[in-house]
C-alpha cells in the first residue's frame, strides 16, 4: 500500500509541474495587459509603463516563473493587482464556501443517484425503471445554471424560503451559510445525480449477471443481501470512478453555479480574476484547483484498493 | 426485493427532504421592512471594484461606492452635475484663470482622527499629477504647475495655462482627498472625510459602510450602514430584487428586464440621464473608413430609432458626442438623416458600390451586444459585411483601444467632458482634424461661461459633420430602487452612488 502510495504521490507531482509550467505559459500568452486593466482608457503610455515595471511585468519569463514557484514554497503567493490583499487569503475565504458546496453537492447525488439506480435496475424494463432513466436523461440536458435560476424563483422569490443567493459567511452566520448552500448545492447536483443513476444502473445490471450472484440466489440469501453485499460492492467501482471524475466537473459547474447565486466562492474567483486579468491570483487559483483534482484522483486510487484489494497492491 | 428498495428509497429520499425543510425552517431572512427600521440599505451593483482607491485605479466602480460616500473632493458634483463646494468652503479664481486659490472647511477630520488639511490636498494633487504619478486620470491633471500650501485651511493651485474643466475636474472622484499617512493603504482599506467609514470587505461579495459619527454634520446623514454586494447575473439581479435580498440597482443594466420589475409595486423605475454616449467607433486612420464619404454612407445608413427600441427605449438619439442633458447642447441628429439611397450613392461615389467586409469588435457589455447585432444589419443594407467578434474588457482594451486593430466597435464613453479626445493624437479612432483642434484648444482657454458654450457647440458641429463615428445614441440611467427609499440619484453626472442624502420614509 505505501509503495502503491508512494508511486501515486510521484506521478502527481510531475503532473503538478506539468500544470504550472502550462499556466504559466498560457497566462504569458493571454491577450490583455494587466496595468492597461487597471489604469483605463485615459492612462499615458509613461503611466502604464511606469506600472508595468512596479509589478514586476518587466522582468523576463523565465525569472519570474522561477520567482512565483519560489514564493510558492515558501507559501508567498503574493498580493492580488485587482484587490491590493494577500492571494492566500482570497484562495482560502473562497474556498471555505466552494469545499462545502462542493462536499453537498457531491453528498447530495451520492445520496439520491445511488440508491435510485439500484432501484431502477432492481426494476429493470418496469415503469418505474423507465421513470428514473427519463429523469436521468432530463437531468443531464437540463443546464445547471437554468435549473439554478428556476430554484431560485421558486424557493427565494415565490416561496421564500432561501434568499435567493449571496452568502453571510461561516463566522457571522453558521446556519444561514448553509441554508444559503442548499439551493446551489441542488443545482450543482442535478446533472451528477443524472449521470451517477444510469452509472449505478447499468454497473448494477452487469454484476446482478454474475455467476456469484446467482450462486448467492441459489444458496437462498436473501435478496436485500443479494443487492446490497454481493452487487453493489462490486458495482461500486465504475460508479467511484465516475464520481471522482465528476469532482473535476463540480469546479467548472461550481463557475456558473456561483455567478447564479452570486457566492464569493472559487469558481467565482476564476471568473473574476480572468476578467481583471488579476494574472497572478489566475495562475494561483489554477494550480491549487490542479492539486485538488490530483488529490481527489489519489482518494479514489484508494478507494479502490479498498473495494477490490486485488490487483493494485501487488503490481 | 422491491419492497426493501423501496423501503429504502423512500427513506433517503424522505432524509434529503427533511434537511432542505430543515435549511428553510429556521430563519426567514431580512426583508426590506425591517431594513428601513434600521437604516440599512442593500445597493446592488454590477460590477465588482477592484481596490477602493479611485486616485490609482479607473473602474467607475471604486467611484461608485467610495465618492461622496467614503471620500470626498475638494469641489463637489451635485445630482445635477452643478459644481458646488465640498472640501473647499469656497475659492476664488485670478484674472488669467491661472490660479486657484482653495479655503478649506476648519475642523474635517479623517476617520482615523487625522485632520484634512491643505497638506493633503497638496499630497493628492500631486499624487495625481506628478511626472511619476500612476494615476489613471493624470490627463486631466496635466495643466496643474504646482500646489501651495498657504496655511492649514488655504490651498492655491498655479495652472500652466487656463482650465476650464479644473473646478469639475477637483470635484469628481479622481481628484478624492486622500489623508498623507492613510493613503497608501487606502486600496484596501479605505480612510476619508466622508459620512460613511469602510467597516469590511468580501472579496467577490460586498463591501460595508457604516455611518461615521464625528461626520461634520452627523445629524444631516440618515442611514446607518450601507452594504454594496455585486451581483453580475442579470437574472440572479432580478431574482434578488424580488425576492427582497437587495434593495436597489442604482444602474440596473438590463433593459429587457424592467418590465418585469415595473409591474413589481415594491420598486420604482427612474430613467435618468447619464454621460454615456454611445458611438459606433470607426477607425479613420483605416480604408475605406479614412475617405469621408463613407463615412458618410454609414451615417446616413443607421437608424437611431431601431437602435433604441434594442435599449427598450431607455435611450436618446444623439448627432455628436455630446450629452442631450447639457446646456451646451446641439441637436445634430439630422446631420445625415436615415436615407439608404443617399447612403448607397455616396458609398457608389467612394468607390465601392457593392460596399465591403470589415470587423465589428464589440466589449462584453449587453447595450454593445445589442446594438451590433442591429448595425450589422442595417450596414448590410449597403453591402458592408461586418463581421463581429466579441472582447473581453481586456482585449478590447488591448486589442480595439491601444493596438487601434480594429474597423468598427461599439462603446459608451462615460467619461464627462470627453470631447477633447477628438483632438488627442494617436487616440483609436484615428481623427486628426485641424479645425477641431483649434477650436478645441480655445474652449480649455476659454474662461467666459456664454463664449465657452459658443465653441462647444462649434466643436460638437465639426465631428457631426466629419461623421467620425456612428453617433447612435445616449444611454440612460436605469435606476431601480425600493419606493420607500428616498434622495437617491436619478441621474449620473459622474459615476457615484451617494449615499449622503438618501433615507428611508417609514
Amino acid at each position: 500500500m505505501l509503495d502503491f502510495l508512494l508511486r501515486r504521490l510521484s506521478a502527481a507531482l510531475v503532473t503538478l509541474v506539468l500544470a504550472s509550467v502550462v499556466v504559466f505559459a498560457v497566462l504569458e500568452i493571454l491577450p490583455g495587459d494587466p496595468a492597461l486593466v487597471m489604469l483605463g482608457t485615459e492612462a499615458r503610455p509613461d503611466t502604464l509603463a511606469a506600472l508595468r515595471a512596479k509589478l514586476g511585468f518587466d522582468r523576463p519569463a523565465p525569472e519570474r516563473y522561477v520567482s512565483w514557484i519560489a514564493g510558492l514554497l515558501t507559501f508567498d503567493l503574493g498580493n492580488s493587482h485587482a484587490y491590493g490583499t494577500p492571494v492566500s487569503k482570497l484562495i482560502l475565504d473562497r474556498l471555505v464556501v466552494t469545499l462545502p458546496l462542493a462536499a453537498m453537492a457531491l453528498s447530495f447525488s451520492m445520496c439520491v443517484a445511488i440508491p435510485l439506480g439500484v432501484f431502477a435496475a432492481s426494476r429493470r424494463g418496469r415503469a418505474a425503471d423507465w421513470l428514473v432513466m427519463g429523469f436521468g436523461q432530463l437531468g443531464i440536458s437540463i443546464p445547471n445554471f437554468w435549473f439554478g435560476i428556476l430554484l431560485a424563483l421558486v424557493f427565494a422569490v415565490a416561496l421564500k424560503l432561501f434568499p435567493a443567493g449571496g452568502f453571510p459567511g461561516w463566522g457571522t452566520d453558521f446556519a444561514a451559510s448553509l441554508h444559503a448552500l442548499i439551493l446551489p448545492a441542488l443545482s450543482l447536483s442535478l446533472p451528477e445525480i443524472a449521470i451517477l443513476s444510469r452509472v449505478t444502473r447499468s454497473s448494477m445490471l452487469d454484476t446482478l449477471r454474475e455467476d456469484y450472484v446467482r450462486t448467492a440466489r441459489a444458496k437462498g440469501v436473501a435478496e436485500r443481501d443479494v443487492l446490497m453485499r454481493h452487487a453493489l460492492r462490486n458495482a461500486l467501482i465504475p460508479i467511484v470512478t465516475i464520481a471522482g471524475l465528476l469532482a473535476g466537473f463540480l469546479v467548472a459547474g461550481a463557475i456558473i453555479v456561483e455567478t447564479v447565486f452570486y457566492l464569493p466562492g472559487v469558481g467565482k474567483l476564476v471568473f473574476d480574476s480572468i476578467n481583471n486579468r488579476d494574472l497572478i491570483v489566475i495562475k494561483n487559483v489554477v494550480l491549487l484547483l490542479t492539486i485538488l483534482v490530483l488529490l481527489v484522483n489519489l482518494i479514489v486510487d484508494m478507494i479502490y484498493v479498498m473495494l477490490d484489494p486485488r490487483p493494485k497492491v501487488q503490481a | 426485493m422491491s419492497e426493501f428498495t423501496r423501503r429504502r428509497l423512500g427513506g433517503l429520499v424522505g432524509g434529503a427532504g427533511a434537511l432542505a425543510l430543515m435549511g428553510a425552517a429556521p430563519r426567514a431572512h431580512a426583508q426590506a421592512p425591517a431594513r428601513a427600521k434600521d437604516g440599512v440599505v442593500v445597493i446592488g451593483m454590477s460590477l465588482e471594484p477592484p481596490v477602493l482607491d479611485p486616485n490609482l485605479n479607473a473602474a467607475s466602480a471604486v467611484r461608485e461606492i467610495t465618492y461622496q460616500n467614503i471620500y470626498e473632493s475638494l469641489t463637489r458634483i451635485d445630482r445635477n452635475g452643478k459644481i458646488i463646494p465640498g472640501l473647499a468652503e469656497s475659492w476664488t479664481i485670478s484674472e488669467d484663470g491661472q490660479q486657484f486659490v482653495f479655503k478649506l472647511r476648519a475642523g474635517v477630520k479623517y476617520h482615523d482622527g487625522e485632520p484634512c488639511e491643505a497638506a493633503d490636498v497638496k499630497f493628492t494633487l500631486d499624487r495625481l499629477s506628478a511626472p511619476d504619478a500612476t494615476a489613471p486620470g493624470k490627463s486631466l491633471y496635466t495643466s496643474i504647475k504646482s500646489v501651495d500650501v498657504v496655511d492649514a485651511t488655504t490651498v492655491r493651485v498655479n495652472l500652466k495655462s487656463p482650465d476650464a474643466f479644473f473646478l469639475f475636474n477637483v470635484g469628481i472622484g479622481d481628484a478624492a482627498i486622500m489623508g498623507r499617512k492613510s493613503a497608501a493603504s487606502n486600496g484596501t482599506k479605505p480612510i476619508g472625510t466622508g459620512p460613511f467609514m469602510f467597516k469590511e470587505r468580501k472579496e467577490g461579495d460586498s463591501v460595508l459602510l457604516v455611518k461615521w459619527p464625528g461626520y461634520r454634520d452627523p445629524g444631516s446623514i440618515k442611514l446607518n450602514t450601507l452594504l454594496f454586494k455585486f451581483i453580475k447575473d442579470p437574472a440572479a439581479q432580478l431574482n434578488a430584487l424580488k425576492a427582497g435580498d437587495v434593495d436597489t440597482f442604482p444602474g440596473f443594466q438590463s433593459p429587457e428586464q424592467v418590465n418585469q420589475i415595473k409591474a413589481d409595486p415594491r420598486f420604482a423605475v427612474v430613467v435618468g440621464s447619464t454621460q454615456g454616449e454611445t458611438i459606433l467607433a470607426t477607425n479613420n486612420a483605416k480604408k475605406p473608413m479614412s475617405d469621408l464619404k463613407v463615412r458618410q454612407a454609414i451615417a446616413h445608413a443607421i437608424n437611431r430609432e431601431d437602435l433604441i427600441a434594442g435599449e427598450n427605449g431607455f435611450a436618446l438619439p444623439i448627432g455628436s458626442h455630446f450629452p442631450p442633458h447639457d446646456p451646451a447642447y446641439v441637436d445634430l441628429t439630422k446631420t445625415y438623416p436615415f436615407d439608404i439611397a443617399k447612403a448607397k450613392k455616396l458609398l457608389a461615389e467612394a468607390g465601392h458600390p457593392n460596399g465591403f467586409e470589415a470587423s465589428l469588435k464589440l466589449p462584453p457589455v449587453g447595450y454593445a451586444q445589442r446594438s451590433g447585432e442591429i448595425i450589422v444589419s442595417q450596414l448590410g443594407k449597403l453591402g458592408i459585411k461586418l463581421s463581429i467578434t466579441q472582447l473581453q474588457w481586456p482585449q478590447w482594451l488591448q486589442e480595439v483601444f491601444k493596438d487601434k486593430n480594429y474597423d468598427f466597435t461599439i462603446v459608451a464613453h462615460t467619461e464627462a467632458n470627453d470631447l477633447d479626445r477628438y483632438a488627442r493624437d494617436g487616440y483609436y479612432w484615428g481623427y486628426d482634424s485641424k479645425a477641431f483642434k483649434e477650436n478645441w484648444a480655445a474652449v480649455v482657454k476659454e474662461v467666459d461661461p456664454a463664449k465657452r458654450m459658443e465653441l462647444l457647440k462649434k466643436a460638437q458641429k465639426i465631428i457631426a459633420d466629419d461623421a467620425v463615428n456612428g453617433f447612435l445614441y445616449q444611454l440612460g440611467k436605469v435606476g431601480v430602487w425600493n419606493k420607500n427609499l428616498i434622495g437617491m440619484w436619478e441621474n449620473s453626472p459622474t459615476p457615484s452612488i451617494d449615499m449622503s442624502g438618501v433615507y428611508w420614509k417609514v
